[in-house]
């Protein structure tokens, strides 16, 4: 997976010709690519804007002190490893100040763009102003920050959690599905991520997120993957799954069923269209609740809606979010319904950073810089610019096996064999 | 292995030894004449940007409709603060108040500690999120320095953002080196709130009805309520006795914070955790020290405060003070216990971001140049002498306890029978704060005030702490 972000990266950054022959037709409003290649490698687009200068320790140094202090499982990209010191809107510095396109955006985080001004002055205002003093004391930046993103919700979604990361939103919310179901069993797709503490790690179906510690009660369903899934795209032969999951595996009753609407460490793999709808029935008629996993998917990314699971036309019981909700910020959430939340106010479920002022402050400048700058709009125009581009590149180029996603949140699967879809795994990547 | 007590420092505390017995003797000679002493808060040169945003009853109405039901407040007219500099909170009003909570023992170096302020600015304004995936000196030059304050082979950091998260991934990483599931941790313990963690925090308000497997929760050492006193050795038999007949014989680990914070300040019996820690590694257990609240000097004594009780543990988990309130939480370990994670992945996307590692390195800084760890010490200690006085004053007064500015005051009906005075805790604490202290509460019965104030406190805090607790429960 990880391999495959890296090349979707370089697929992207321009160290080719692709950028000039984008531009080329981008004049044009046709998506198809000029047969012929160009000679001279594409150049990164003009930006307005000088790094400061860097004189803080060098990438050799850096690496040492990692290797030292931070464990032999903190692994990093490119075989030679990029000191990234500096950012700003969609571009990154490195220590001699070269500008790199970044077209990760730190693992689906910055949203908003790297320092973006109005972010950055909302949580240098409040970070000089009172940065922690828990939810036993008022402030109106929690409060105001909920309300706006309770008003971005449909149905009624009206309660929000705030926690600091997406493995907390996620252990939160299979919880209150536990709790408020009665029942013990979750239900997740294989290729999901959702987290790496004991709890999500169940949630989470990939070999390599896994460890070896006891996960109860966590049946893995077929992936509706239209790529590589048995049935392609038919929901239903997936959604069957799910049942025969409930009839033989449970007791007939579940806590609930969890999915990201675009499984993102799983490769921006798109559940194949209509297969939430029919999950949600089964699941519902189970007793269990719905969780949609919105840490990657949410806040505009997808373009064409607002949060994932409204391309797959349902409303969950339960959302969980990070990643983008704070631009880059450690922040985390949990939107449900007042009658799943109360389930909570037995006893105490206390997060002691959760909702923040500096956070807070930093989330509702999130909602409001993706209103003001029409975000939503922009990744469906650029995304689907984007994924036209790259579909043509994929007549030219054998290797590339699938493009996929939607918006601003697009894969491109690499295979040494098109019919067979032989994974094409040699690469640069130093995790392997 | 950072045990201050300087000889100079032993002076000062003579001094205010002097000046304690001399101020308590005042305040027993005006009110013996019945002179209503109304004590003053400390001076303080700052005024905050005056506040023009929602309303405490506006925000209250927001809370109960957007926020979740469990998210409570204190008191019964709930305060909105709006501004905090150094140990001091501002309410919406500009009226200023000693924060003798520290956020709940998190704001460690002050509120707004323009040295702390300053970093933070300085990488929002470059970087604030890229992920580990790249380099950034940030994360680097902190784990260093964070490792440096360890003893013995812990030296392998992992950043989190939460308490939660350190605790959670110490248990998984014990169950992991060790391959066995059973986790030992202490009766009236809080370590978090997630699965694994909920299993280990032993307190029924704070655990939900899910399933918590592989936990025993020993006897808690505690030297106020529990049966042996403080003879730690003696309860350290309850770990043996579940290690002999509640498991194979082999546990994953044991742990447990060396102050319980939320259970209400009770360190453990000393001589406990040596015996344990003896018990759990002949079972191939690994011990975990969560420093989440006892950590960076707060203890006065020690850095640390399993220090303070002669062992060194395998693992160390730490948040709160860690920050002085960003989210950023850790884990120390050996190199050997590290690899365990390295056989597949673990990512925390915003663990050890540029911004909060940042913020934790200033943070070590400023202990260090402004010698928090001493003025923990001698104000923890003159503090608590303070408060051992009021004792003998106020009946209501069951215990005094703590180290440094970690101090619990448990209050109670009956002396003997150790009764719970749980209305009259809210109600002191109340008042105390409409006179502009605010303290905290804990403990399993919510009877004990915890003062866990920055580090910056000064005695004339101290006095006017005590002053106002004092002058609250003649009041009563």
């Amino acid at each position: 997976m990880a391999l495959q972000r890296h090349l979707l990266k370089r697929a992207v950054e321009g160290q080719s010709q692709y950028r000039h022959l984008w531009r080329r037709s981008s004049s044009s409003s046709s998506s198809s690519v000029s047969p012929s290649v160009c000679a001279s490698p594409p150049e990164l687009p003009p930006f307005n804007y000088e790094p400061k200068p860097y004189k803080g320790p060098s990438a050799d140094e850096v690496l040492q002190k990692r290797k030292k202090y931070l464990g032999p499982s903190l692994f990093y990209y490119y075989q030679k490893p990029l000191n990234i010191v500096e950012g700003k809107m969609q571009y990154l510095f490195d220590e001699n100040g070269k500008r790199y396109l970044d077209a990760f955006a730190g693992i689906v985080t910055v949203s908003c763009g790297h320092c973006h001004p109005e972010v950055l002055n909302a949580i240098l205002e409040q970070s000089k102003l009172l940065q922690h003093a828990t939810t036993i004391y008022l402030h109106h930046a929690i409060a105001d920050f909920a309300e706006e993103l309770a008003s971005k919700m449909p149905g009624n979604l009206k309660v929000v959690y705030f926690v600091n990361s997406g493995t907390e939103a996620n252990e939160l919310a299979m919880l209150m599905a536990r709790l408020y179901s009665g029942n013990l069993g979750m239900i997740s797709l294989r290729n999901a991520y959702h987290g790496g503490s004991s709890g999500t790690i169940g949630l989470t179906a990939l070999n390599t997120w896994k460890y070896s510690i006891p996960q109860g009660e966590i049946h893995h369903v077929v992936n509706p993957d239209p790529y590589r899934g048995i049935f392609g795209s038919n929901a239903s032969c997936y959604a069957k799954d799910v049942q025969d999951h409930i009839d033989y595996g449970t007791s007939g009753k579940v806590a609930g069923f969890i999915a990201e609407t675009i499984q993102g460490v799983g490769g921006a793999v798109e559940l194949a269209p209509g297969y939430l709808k029919l999950v949600y029935d089964i699941v519902r008629k189970a007793g269990g609740v719905c969780i949609a996993d919105e840490v990657q998917t949410g806040f505009g990314r997808t373009g064409s809606h607002y949060w994932g699971f409204e391309t797959q036309g349902v409303i969950p019981d339960i959302v969980t979010m990070a990643k983008g909700i704070g631009n880059g910020l450690p922040l985390g959430a949990v939107v449900t319904t007042p009658e799943i939340a109360n389930v909570m106010a037995q006893k105490i479920q206390f997060n002691t950073f959760g909702g923040n002022p500096v956070c807070s402050s930093g989330g509702l400048a999130v909602l409001r810089v993706l209103d003001k700058e029409k975000r939503q709009e922009h990744c469906a125009d650029v995304g689907s610019h984007l994924i036209g581009r790259l579909r043509a590149l994929q007549e030219r180029h054998e290797i590339i096996g699938d493009v996929r996603g939607r918006g601003l949140m697009v894969g491109i699967e690499l295979v040494t064999d098109r019919k067979e879809k032989i994974a094409a795994k040699a690469g640069n990547c130093s995790f392997v | 292995m950072q045990r201050v007590v300087p000889r100079a420092l032993s002076e000062i505390h003579c001094r205010l030894r002097r000046r304690c017995f001399s101020q308590v003797a005042q305040i027993k000679t005006a009110i013996q004449e019945n002179d209503v002493v109304v004590p003053k808060m400390p001076t303080f040169d700052y005024t905050p940007p005056p506040y023009a945003g929602p309303s405490a009853s506006e925000i209250l109405k927001k809370r109960n409709e957007f926020l979740s039901p469990c998210v409570f407040h204190l008191y019964s007219k709930p305060l909105n603060l709006v501004a905090g500099k150094m140990q001091y909170l501002f309410d919406e009003n500009g009226r200023r108040y000693l924060d003798a909570f520290g956020g709940i023992a998190t704001i460690c170096c002050g509120h707004c500690h323009p040295d702390i302020v300053d970093a933070l600015v300085n990488q929002m304004n470059r970087l604030q999120h890229s992920t580990v995936l790249y380099l950034n000196h940030a994360i680097a030059d902190f784990a260093e320095a964070l490792a440096s304050k360890l003893p013995g082979d812990l030296k392998v950091v992992f950043f989190t953002n939460s308490g939660t998260e350190a605790n959670e991934l110490a248990l998984m990483i014990a169950r992991l080196y060790t391959g066995c599931h059973d986790i030992i941790s202490l009766r009236n313990a809080y370590h978090g709130n997630a699965a694994g963690t909920m299993g280990s925090t032993a307190q029924r308000n704070y655990k939900f009805n899910i399933v918590q497997t592989g936990v025993h929760h020993a006897q808690n050492p505690d030297q106020y309520r529990g049966v042996f006193g403080s003879e730690g050795v003696k309860y350290a038999k309850d770990v043996q006795d579940i290690i002999d007949y509640g498991t194979c014989g082999r546990v994953a680990g044991f742990i447990s914070e060396a102050i319980q914070g939320v259970g209400g300040i009770l360190e453990l019996a000393p001589g406990y955790l040596p015996a344990v820690y003896s018990s759990v590694k002949e079972a191939g257990g690994l011990c975990i020290a969560d420093e989440v609240q006892s950590g960076f000097a707060r203890t006065g004594s020690h850095f640390w405060g399993f220090e303070a009780h002669g062992v060194v543990p395998d693992i160390v988990t730490m948040a709160k003070g860690i920050g002085n309130g960003v989210p950023i939480g850790a884990i120390v370990t050996t190199p050997e216990i590290a690899k365990v994670l390295s056989y597949h992945g673990y990512l925390n996307t915003f663990g050890g971001n540029p911004v909060c590692t940042a913020g934790g390195l200033a943070v070590l800084r400023v202990i260090e140049k402004e010698k928090l760890q001493q003025n923990a010490f001698v104000v923890g200690s003159y503090l608590k002498e303070q408060l051992t006085s009021l004792m003998e004053k106020h009946q209501i007064i069951g215990d005094v306890r703590g180290r440094g500015l970690m101090l619990g005051v448990e209050l109670v009906t009956d002396r003997q029978l150790k009764t719970p005075a749980k209305v009259e805790t809210l109600h002191i604490m109340d008042q105390m704060k409409e006179m502009g202290v605010l303290v905290g509460k804990g403990g399993f019965h919510g009877n004990v005030f915890r003062i866990t104030p920055p580090l910056c406190f000064t005695v004339e805090d101290a006095d006017f702490l005590v002053g106002v607790m004092d002058y609250t429960m003649s009041k009563m």
